[in-house]
């Protein structure tokens, strides 16, 4: 009987790590992205001040980031299943329900990343001086 | 109407302020009309925010106290809790992101190079020709025009700021950092150093005297002379005094013996219109006074109090001062 329940465990905890490492890429994508802005903005700004190819560059980096970010939103939001079955909180300790809880919390990371991106990127866009 | 009743509101707040001389609530500037606004914006929006989420909170739990369907709740929560602060954040910062670039560009106008020391100020205005006009403690600014200030520090930091004019900036030794002008009003408005650098950071300030453009040629051509020399008697056995006493050691009076670096250039120090970084007059006696107490006016001052000297000599000597109009 025991035996059973931890080779289930086992497998199901397999098939949840890729879920699991899933749920960092979007607060890491955010964190790339505010290091690369600042770095960069650092970087030209004690050189030459060219700031126009740093806007564009920050423009492009913030529209990939964007993008891959929205990807992984729509994939956690698949995998946390609201829609059909209306269940907000997944609090069964089932694997089903484990599985749907890491898509709900990816999701909502994806979200905070999205506007984390967004707003990072603000000033570079609108702001075009160094000083 | 709602600047009046905000203006209102800040004179009866801070009556000390007279007229509004150092004060954003008499903002006589591009940028501190920018400013100005901005803060109004921001003031009323976070005004309107606290009446919702007040009054939304007063409704649920004293008006209408009620469980509410799962939708209208899951609708609060996402809208009232993500959208609506992520939108109207965002708004503001694509409003008021853009407006600070103004202030911080160079301007088509002159550049004035200040650098804070402890605790007054060098000023050096900047020629077409590359070439550097010295004063100190004042900085005159022609009406109507966006003047560049680069500013910098020794030191220690400090922090420029005249609010009738615009924002502020940190001052930092070995980084210049930038600010400009554009007045909109001939008057003469206080600045204050707004950064903690020292004994005597409360006692550096510094009158901003904003001029006719022509006025202002005028005055940075006689600016840029050598000092006009003794004109009376008593002027002229202050000079002796100041050259005995080695002044020149730390002052530099153009176009005389006295080249020093430490303190301020008193080439026209006579026509300004404050002594020691805004906290005295310019009257023979203000002269007397700092000469002879300078440490207990400027707690930790590096010029030293000139008690020693006899009041003859020190009528002398502010008769010397006031003359280098
Ligand atoms: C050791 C250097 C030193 C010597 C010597 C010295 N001073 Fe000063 N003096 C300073 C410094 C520094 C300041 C600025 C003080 C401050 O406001 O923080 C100053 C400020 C002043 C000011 C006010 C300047 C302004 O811009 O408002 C006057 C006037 C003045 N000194 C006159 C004199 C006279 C007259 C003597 C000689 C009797 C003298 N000083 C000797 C260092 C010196
Ligand atoms: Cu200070």
């Amino acid at each position: 009987m025991t035996e059973i329940t931890e080779n289930e465990d086992a497998h199901e905890f397999r098939s949840e790590a890729v879920s699991l490492w899933r749920i960092t890429f979007a607060p890491l994508i955010w964190a790339v992205h505010f290091a690369a802005c600042y770095g960069a903005t650092a970087l030209v700004c004690a050189k030459d001040g060219a700031v126009d190819g740093l806007r564009l560059g920050i423009g492009i980096g913030t529209g990939v980031a964007l993008v891959a970010i929205v990807w992984l939103g729509w994939q956690a939001w698949q995998q946390w299943d609201l829609v059909r079955d209306r269940d907000w909180e997944n609090d069964q300790g089932t694997g089903e329900d484990r599985h749907q809880f890491l898509g709900h919390a990816a999701f909502l990371l994806a979200v905070i990343s999205f506007i984390g991106v967004s707003y990072v990127a603000l000033p570079a866009l609108l702001i075009g001086t160094c000083r | 109407m709602l600047r009046t009743l905000v203006a209102l509101a800040g004179v009866l707040l801070l009556p000390a302020c007279g007229e509004g001389r150092q004060s954003v609530l008499n903002p006589s500037g591009r940028d501190a009309l920018l400013l100005y606004d901005l803060a109004l914006v921001m003031f009323v929006g976070a005004l309107v925010l606290w009446l919702l989420v007040g009054g939304l909170f007063v409704y649920v739990t004293r008006i209408n106290p009620r469980e509410m369907s799962r939708g209208l709740a899951e609708g609060l929560i996402v809208g009232g809790g993500v959208l609506f602060p992520v939108v109207l954040l965002g708004g503001l910062l694509v409003y008021s992101l853009p407006l600070m670039q103004a202030p911080r560009e160079a301007g088509e106008g002159m550049r004035v190079h200040i650098t804070a020391e402890q605790w007054w100020w060098r000023v050096e205005y900047e020629l077409p020709d590359g070439s550097r006009v010295t004063s100190a403690n004042e900085l005159r600014l022609p009406v109507g025009q966006r003047t560049g200030l680069v500013l910098n520090a020794h030191r220690v930091i400090h922090a420029f700021w005249v609010p009738a004019l615009g924002g502020k900036a940190d001052m930092i030794p070995g980084r210049e950092t930038y600010l400009s002008f554009l007045p909109e009003s001939a008057g003469t408005y206080r600045g204050q150093c707004a950064e903690f650098c020292g004994a005597s950071h409360a006692l550096m300030a510094f009158e901003t005297v904003v001029m006719e453009p022509e006025d202002f040629e005028a005055w940075l051509a006689a600016e840029a002379r050598d000092a006009t020399p003794p004109q009376t008697q008593e002027a002229t056995r202050g000079a002796q005094v100041f050259a005995r006493e080695g002044c020149g050691s730390c002052h530099t009076v153009r176009g005389t013996q006295a080249v020093g670096q430490v303190g301020p250039d008193l080439t026209h120090m006579g026509s300004r219109v404050s002594l020691g970084a805004g906290i005295l007059g310019v009257t023979p006696p203000d002269f007397a006074n700092w000469i002879a107490h300078t440490e207990t006016l400027k707690p930790e001052v590096a010029m030293p109090s000139y008690d020693h000297l006899s009041p003859d000599d020190l009528t002398a000597l502010a008769a010397y001062l006031g003359g280098l109009q």
